[in-house]
């Protein structure tokens, strides 16, 4: 019976440590387990957890001419946010600019109340998209949201970057533009080959130049002897905003063949850029004083782009093209039956077509060169700039940039950097523009860059730079990236 | 007498091609020791150290197939992150800045000059294998390394030749020397390598710009060799993800 008992005992001991043993095997297994679900865990959220980084920026400008007038005030704060989803299939991406932007314009006590005026700021979003690689198919990727869709070859002069407005509020970063909400389809034949489409649902015209530069790009009124301009107005028509109106649609082919880029691209849509087309003029007294109303609008055009970019014996080069096409002549109709003597015959206005409809060019053409001590060498002639329409308003651009490097890459200095234009071949002297933008540039530490630099510029008769002779500036700006 | 000359000029003959043989023999298997993995990636590191001692880092990632494609992303410092390049076949190269949205082919003349501010050229960067590149000969062996002298076949190369120190054994490069178009010596780079599998990785180099007493350290980590890496991840559609 004991034998028994202690033979059951040590049935049931061993059981019983049998059970402790499982049980601690299965502990021992279960926290191993633990670790590395929590491990692997750890390592799918250290990649794909959200990334933040971005820079501050301050730009600040003055005119070298007396009394040395402030002439630009950004401390700009972007915001870059990244995630990675899908197993690197997929990616979020946000890019928001906080900014003080522009000088105090405090006009009454008022305005000592309003924190906006006192120190302008802004918020914009400049893109925020999700992007995923592979959709429904290996070889398609798909972008929805508000994004950068930046075509061309050449270097910030883009005569086939058409999908995106231009964002001109500072006019010496000529070809920067804002995100557009967008739907953008791109497919890809192998490794070499692709096709692009795009639908941008609402348009969205450029934004004009601020400041000191606020009249770059708006004509000057000039009236005919011995009436006087007394008050000005305008207004914008902008598209409807339906599915049809309001649409911009593009779409690119692009390819490698015997080590030359190449692509084509079709872009309809509006132009950035409103364009007068109906004037007003009433008297505003009995000393020939008047008054005049601009009613403007946007038109629409078929772009038609082509570009290459290759190396030949060592030197870049590119090459891109677009011919515009407006939809309809655009004409202007000036009424000026308010100024006519009552039973005046004649209907009282005047149409002139400001932009006919016909194809006219713009183009680019650049080449460089690094040369083995460091140097760089940057040359693009441009017809056309990104304001100028029709085929007797293009004028012709010469840029040139000659960059030197030291102290591994640490300091980068521009001696030479700015463009001539010509806005009459038969008459220079009276029809050329000079600009020369030196720079230096400092990486005092691997994320901080002081930039110091100057904008000169010299010029006569009809062309945006010409129009810039009394706005000399320096500029300093510091750009520190996290 | 005149058949004791030709005989002595041929043994002369002979030898100087067994010299060269040798020579090419001995760069051919350096070539196949630091390129037979088919495809690689890793994670790099890059330390830059001046004059003074002072210290500047860049983190990358890089993934290279064969000898003629390299794909290189900058993970640091925030001022460069982003910043890939795609090297391709026939010079074929790109960059791509995220704060310009796309990519942007780039000249075959930046091979001349300095990658990223370190002390290798671009050129010194290219996967492309050594006998492709230099003609060599033999000097002598030192302890246990055979040392070549390699003159450039391209008359565009920036240097008159190097000096390169092989280990006998593994046939890895452990030292190399580079003179100028003045014949001078310009840069030196020491090289040490381990045993990754079936392959010797180089682990680091540390390259000397003589003149700027300028040094720059490339490490190697979380190397992984054949994960059969294809084409389609050497493209531009790539370098813009």
């Amino acid at each position: 019976m004991f034998f028994k008992k202690m033979l059951n005992y040590k049935c049931i001991s061993s059981f019983i440590n049998d059970v402790k043993m499982k049980r601690i095997n299965l502990i021992i297994i279960g926290a191993i387990a633990l670790m590395f679900s929590a491990n692997i865990a750890k390592a799918q959220d250290n990649a794909n957890k959200l990334k933040f980084s971005g820079n501050l920026l301050t730009d600040e400008r003055f005119l070298l001419q007396a009394p040395n007038d402030w002439a630009w005030n950004e401390n700009r704060l972007t915001l870059e946010l990244e995630k990675k989803f899908n197993n690197d299939k997929g990616k979020f991406y946000s890019e928001v600019w906080l900014r003080n932007i522009g000088l105090p314009r405090i006009y009454s006590n008022a305005d000592l109340y309003n924190k906006n005026i006192i120190e302008p700021y802004n918020l914009e979003i400049r893109e925020a998209y999700v992007q995923l690689y592979g959709f429904l198919t290996k070889n398609l990727d798909l972008k929805i949201g508000k994004q950068r869709i930046a075509w061309g070859t050449a270097d910030k002069l883009n005569p086939t970057d058409n999908l995106n407005p231009y964002d001109l509020e500072d006019v010496l970063d000529f070809g920067r533009h804002r995100g557009s909400w967008a739907l953008n389809l791109e497919y890809y034949f192998g490794r070499n080959f692709s096709i692009q489409a795009v639908y941008i649902p609402v348009f969205q015209p450029a934004n004009l130049p601020i400041g000191i530069f606020a009249k770059a790009l708006t004509p000057t009124i000039e009236m005919p002897p011995p009436f006087v301009l007394k008050g000005f107005t305008d207004e914008v028509l902008m598209p409807a905003f339906n599915l049809g109106e309001s649409a911009t649609a593009g779409a690119k082919f692009k390819g490698f063949a015997g080590g030359v880029d190449f692509s084509l691209s079709y872009v309809w849509g509006w132009d950035g850029f409103p364009i007068g087309t109906y004037t007003t003029i009433t008297p505003a007294d009995t000393f020939g004083e008047v008054n005049v109303n601009v009613q403007t609008s946007f038109f629409r055009q078929h772009i038609f782009g082509a570009d290459l970019a290759t190396s030949i014996g060592g030197v870049g080069v590119w090459a891109e093209a677009a011919a515009f096409l407006p939809e309809n002549d655009v004409v202007m109709t000036t009424d000026f039956s308010a100024m006519l003597p009552p039973g005046a015959p004649g209907p009282g206005t005047e149409d002139s077509v400001v932009l006919k409809k016909e194809v006219f060019f713009k183009y680019v053409i650049g080449a460089d060169y690094n040369f083995a001590n460091g140097m760089y060498l940057n040359f693009q002639y441009m017809h056309g700039f990104i304001n100028e329409r029709g085929r007797d308003a293009l004028n012709d651009y010469f840029f040139v940039q000659y960059q030197m490097k030291f102290f591994e890459d640490k300091l980068k200095i521009t001696p030479v950097a700015g463009g001539f234009i010509v806005s009459d071949w038969g008459d220079i002297k009276n029809n050329y523009a000079i600009i020369y933008a030196p720079e230096l540039s400092y990486m005092a530490t691997d994320n901080l860059e002081l930039n110091i630099s100057a904008a000169l510029f010299d010029g006569k008769g009809n062309n945006l730079f010409a129009n810039f002779v009394d706005y000399n500036m320096l500029m300093f700006k510091v750009k520190y990236s996290f | 007498m005149k058949i004791s000359v030709l005989v002595s000029a041929l043994f002369l003959i002979l030898g100087w091609n067994a010299n060269a043989q040798d020579a090419m023999e001995i760069l051919k298997k350096m070539d196949d020791v630091m390129y037979a993995p088919k495809d690689m990636s890793a994670v790099t590191k890059i330390v830059l150290i001046d004059k003074n001692g002072k210290e500047k880092v860049r983190e990358a990632t890089m993934s290279q197939k064969g000898t003629d494609k390299r794909l290189f992303r900058f993970t640091a410092p925030a001022s460069q992150e982003g910043i890939a390049t795609l090297s391709l076949p026939n010079d074929v190269m790109y960059l791509y800045l995220p704060s310009f949205g796309k990519e942007r082919r780039i000249s075959s003349s930046v091979k001349s000059q300095k990658f990223a501010g370190t002390d290798f050229s671009y050129d010194d960067m290219e996967a492309k294998p050594y006998a492709e590149k230099y003609t060599p000969k033999l000097l002598k062996t030192e302890g246990d390394t055979y040392v070549l002298e390699l003159k450039p076949r391209s008359p565009k190369s920036a240097y008159s030749k190097l000096i390169v120190k092989v280990h006998k054994t593994n046939y890895y490069p452990t030292y190399m020397e580079y003179y100028d178009k003045g014949n001078h010596k310009v840069k030196e780079a020491v090289y040490q390598f381990e045993k990754i599998g079936e392959y010797w990785n180089a682990k680091e180099i540390k390259m000397t710009d003589l003149k700027k007493n300028h040094v720059t350290k490339m490490l190697m980590s979380n190397v992984k060799y054949d994960q059969g890496l294809t084409d389609d991840d050497f493209t531009v559609r790539k370098l813009k993800q």
